[in-house]
């Protein structure tokens, strides 16, 4: 599942780094390099200008013979400036400063100092030989003999005359002032050529640093990008990311499960793939990057329908992705075993019929269209006769063997529009809609004659079918499906009181039922202030340890006239009447004292738990949990010693979770209170619920622990809810174990807990008192 | 002039030392120094094969030439600083090019008994001082 967060940036770090390396290293390179010029331009350029004093050196020398020859002559010339130019200038070449202008020829010339040990020597030489041949000059002039002790530069002249002494001096100073230029001239092109070669070598390195820092970035990045493709390979995440041509990426796990090539698959090549109902939303996901989860269907290789659940991540504004990421997971056997557990909700196992939740349902529906068209709609109860004699002497395989063709007998003599469920037992009811009541009795009296036609024959036996049919017409406009349904049951009464085998259609003066239930709503109100009501306790079994770690509290009513009253038929009265508050009320502080009872007398562990139902109606209500609360509080029950259970259906209305209901367990569940989903696996079983609602435990319901011993789909059913369970960290509690060999098929599905006959009936507390006490007996003695 | 002679001698005998003849293998060597501007060799020298081992001490630039003469003078280029190389063409025993100072450089030759003359002929070296006499016996 892709989340929201931190994009995928590759270059972040490492990556990041080595570009800034690169740009450092460049600089750096480049700032040697241009410094290095710098510097050998300028030294260039003042050696340039040594070069060119220390060459006119020559010349001066040579003008300095002709000035002396000249004067010796006569001829006007003046030796001595020519001298103190020589001069000046050999001082300025060795030792820096300013060499003169020589008229006509160049201006005067700033000059550095030389440095280097092989010039200075030639410069110092050239220093000597310029003395030597002024004071030769000047011998010559004054007409003096030389004393060859002042010859300062090592020569050792064995001149014939004092002009070809002059001429050899003028030579040797020539010959050293060009040799020094020369030397001059060397240096600085030794050295050019220094900066040159210093220069490749920079530029060089720079090249193999920039390539260096260049792998490792183009190495980081293969590896991130590798580590990010093989993290989506391997993903199980089924990845699609949309452009705007369609599909421009894959994941392999996409490919595989198609069956294709992930080219296939570009494009609009998925398209092919995607159930036809599904491709809308796909269309509009690619348009608009919505809605952000939805679940679609793709076709896999062996052309079955995946369901995948898909979450959408708009990238488009990415400028590395460009596109819209769906990230879908299959969630097809979820979606399985949500359609298996609703379908089983919602129909009878037995016969494949409705059952009562979905006809009720169908009812309901047909009420309200009925209240827009005016169209009649007619309700058929059937109840077979005889039945129980049949299920008593040939057994209940039988029995079931019978409602079996029953129901396929029903179907025929229908017309494929009409809805025919089994409400339980013997108890058929049908539905039809758009009939008059002429058609409905027609249709009646068709099922009737269908179910007696031929006899059944079972277990040897020819058996006659016959039923008793109460039947009501609504004729059209707003309709109550309860009361629909009250009416054909006091119908269907009627047809068995009048002789069985009949059709009854009900009149308003069958009603007396109506006052009987009124009749119930005034004892049961005086039966909770008489003490009649009390409250029984069934307990929940741990089942690896067999220890008993709760207990369901169950209302009982024994009325002094009624006899026991069944809970399933006064509730609904209580309910109707608005008891239920006080009905709830008076259990909730039976069992939360009891409770206390059993802890202060030190008959329970630590985690033992006393559940208490709580209906829709009582859910309804918010003040429920303040009363709750005031209870526990009077009593001084800690909350974590109590547990609601509730039915989906309790918590559902419609379809959707109700908010209401949802705050109330919200709020219960916070102050520490456990909730038990009941029923589980006979509603809408949504495991969305799950999610949604604070849920601790869930209850198996008792339909599927009955054939968990012989059924292999009630085996795989019940493994599925306990490991999904344990999936989402729920306890489970199977209801209804009746057989050891429930118990040890549901304790090796790794199932919790466990309540039923087998281990305890409903008792009242005194009983429950005793088996507490006998289970912490041993524990006792053995502490 | 006496003292500057007797400056010179006494310079000279080290040099003088230092350039003694070996003999090593087949053929001789010797030691050849060049200053400005002067030359100290060894004055007399075996017949045949030698290897002159020519240091310039600088700080000028300067060449060797190597000739077969008994005269006492060489003969100069119309320059008047130069001995003219082309009349003593046919007595060249060697030649060694300009060496820069602080170089050191071989020159072989193969010497025939008599009166040889060394010398360096950039422009006044030879009349600067730039010679020396040396004899090759048997």
């Amino acid at each position: 599942m892709m989340r929201r967060g931190p994009a995928f940036r590759p270059l972040a770090s490492r990556g990041r780094r080595a570009v800034v390396a690169i740009l450092v290293m460049f600089a750096l390179f480049s700032a040697i390099s241009v410094i290095l010029s710098t510097r050998a331009t300028a030294r260039s350029k003042n050696r340039a200008t040594v070069v060119q004093v220390a060459a006119r050196q020559r010349t001066l020398a040579e003008r300095y013979v002709n000035d002396v020859l000249l004067a010796l002559r006569g001829a006007p010339a003046n030796p001595r400036y020519t001298a103190a130019l020589l001069r000046k200038s050999s001082q300025a070449l060795l030792n820096g400063g300013e060499a003169p202008a020589v008229n006509g020829d160049d201006d005067e010339t700033h000059l550095s100092p030389v440095s280097d040990r092989l010039t200075r020597r030639q410069l110092v030489q050239q220093g000597r030989l310029v003395a030597d041949l002024i004071a030769s000059g000047n011998a010559l002039l004054h007409g003096t003999a030389l004393d060859r002790d002042r010859l300062t530069a090592g020569e050792k002249i064995d001149a014939a005359n004092g002009v070809e002494q002059l001429r050899i001096v003028a030579s040797l100073t020539e010959n050293v002032s060009l040799n020094a230029a020369r030397t001059i001239a060397s240096r600085t092109d030794h050295n050019i050529s220094n900066l040159m070669s210093l220069q490749i070598v920079l530029g060089i390195g720079g090249l193999l640093v920039a390539l260096l820092l260049g792998g490792a970035l183009v190495a980081a990045t293969r590896r991130q990008t590798a580590h990010f493709r093989s993290l989506v390979t391997a993903s199980t995440d089924l990845v699609l990311v949309f452009g705007r041509g369609g599909c421009g990426y894959v994941s392999a796990s996409v490919a595989t499960m198609v069956g294709r090539a992930e080219k296939d698959l570009l494009g609009l090549g998925y398209a092919d793939f995607v159930h036809e109902d599904d491709r809308s939303v796909l269309e509009t996901v690619r348009a608009n990057g919505e809605p952000h989860e939805f679940v679609f269907r793709m076709s896999n290789r062996f052309a079955e329908w995946r369901h995948l659940e898909a979450h959408v991540t708009d990238l488009r504004g990415d400028r590395r992705i460009r596109g819209i990421v769906v990230n879908s997971r299959d969630i097809t056997e979820r979606v399985r075993l949500e359609e298996e557990l609703t379908h089983r909700a919602f129909h009878d196992e037995l016969t494949g019929l409705a059952n009562r939740a979905l006809f009720r349902d169908r009812l309901d529906h047909a009420l309200a269209r009925s209240a827009r068209s005016q169209d009649p709609v007619a309700v058929l109860l059937t109840d077979i006769d005889w039945f129980k004699q049949v299920n008593d002497t040939l057994g209940h395989e039988a029995g079931d063997q019978l409602l079996r063709e029953i129901s396929r007998r029903i179907q025929r003599a229908l017309r494929p529009s009409d809805t025919v469920a089994r409400l339980g037992g013997d108890e058929f009811v049908i539905l039809l809609e758009g009939t008059s009541e002429q058609e409905a009795t027609e249709l009646a009296s068709r099922v009737l004659q269908r179910l007696r036609s031929e006899p059944v024959e079972i277990g040897g036996r020819d058996l006659v079918v016959g039923a008793s049919i109460g039947m009501i017409v609504h004729p059209g406009g707003a309709g109550e499906s309860e009361e629909l349904m009250r009416r054909a049951d006091v119908a269907m009464y009627a047809a068995k009181d009048a002789g069985r085998g009949r059709v009854e259609t009900f009149r308003a003066d069958m009603m007396r039922d109506a006052s009987d239930l009124l009749g119930m709503e005034h004892d049961l109100r005086r039966g909770l202030e008489q003490g009649e009501v009390t409250v029984h306790y069934q307990p929940s079994y741990d089942i690896a340890s067999h220890t008993i770690v709760g207990v369901e509290a169950l209302v009982r009513w024994r009325s002094p006239t009624r006899g026991s009253v069944p809970p399933d038929r006064f509730v609904p009265v209580a309910e109707a009447a608005g008891l239920i508050h006080e009905l709830g009320e008076f259990v909730l502080r039976e069992a939360a004292r009891q409770t206390v009872r059993w802890i202060d007398d030190d008959l329970v562990g630590p985690d033992f738990v006393t559940w208490v139902n709580l209906s829709a109606v009582q859910l309804s209500d918010r003040r429920i949990t303040d009363t709750v609360y005031r209870i526990l509080h009077s009593v001084g029950l800690e909350t974590r010693r109590l547990g609601f259970e509730v039915t989906e259906t309790a918590i559902v209305v419609e379809g959707s979770p109700a908010e209401q209901a949802r705050a109330v367990l919200l709020d219960l569940h916070d102050r520490g209170l456990a909730i038990a989903l009941d029923d589980f696996g006979t509603g809408f079983s949504s495991l969305e619920h799950l999610r949604r609602f604070p849920i601790d435990v869930i209850k198996i319901d008792r339909s599927f622990i009955q054939g968990i011993e012989h059924d292999p789909k009630d085996v795989a059913i019940a493994a599925n809810l306990v490991s999904l369970a344990h999936a989402l960290r729920l306890a489970v509690i199977a209801e209804g174990i009746e057989t050891e060999g429930q118990l040890a098929q549901l304790a090796e599905l790794g199932c919790d807990l466990g309540q039923g006959y087998l281990l305890a009936r409903p008792a009242p507390a005194s009983a429950v008192s005793a088996l507490l006490a006998a289970q912490r007996t041993p524990a006792s003695t053995t502490a | 002039m006496v003292a500057c002679c007797a400056g010179l001698l006494a310079l000279g005998t080290p040099i003088a030392a230092g350039a003694a003849v070996r003999h090593h293998g087949p053929s001789h060597s010797a030691n050849v120094e060049e200053r400005d501007f002067h030359i100290t060799a060894p004055t007399r020298l075996p017949a045949g094969a030698v290897v002159l081992r020519v240091e310039n001490k600088g700080p000028d630039d300067h060449e060797l030439l190597v000739v077969r003469t008994g005269a006492r003078t060489l003969p100069l280029r119309s320059d008047g600083v130069t001995v003219d190389e082309d009349r003593l063409e046919p007595q060249l025993a060697g030649v060694l090019e300009a060496g820069q100072p602080g170089s050191l450089r071989t020159l072989r030759l193969h010497l025939r008994p008599g009166h040889y003359e060394m010398f360096c002929n950039m422009s006044g070296h030879y009349l600067g001082g730039m010679h020396a006499r040396f004899v090759v016996h048997r």
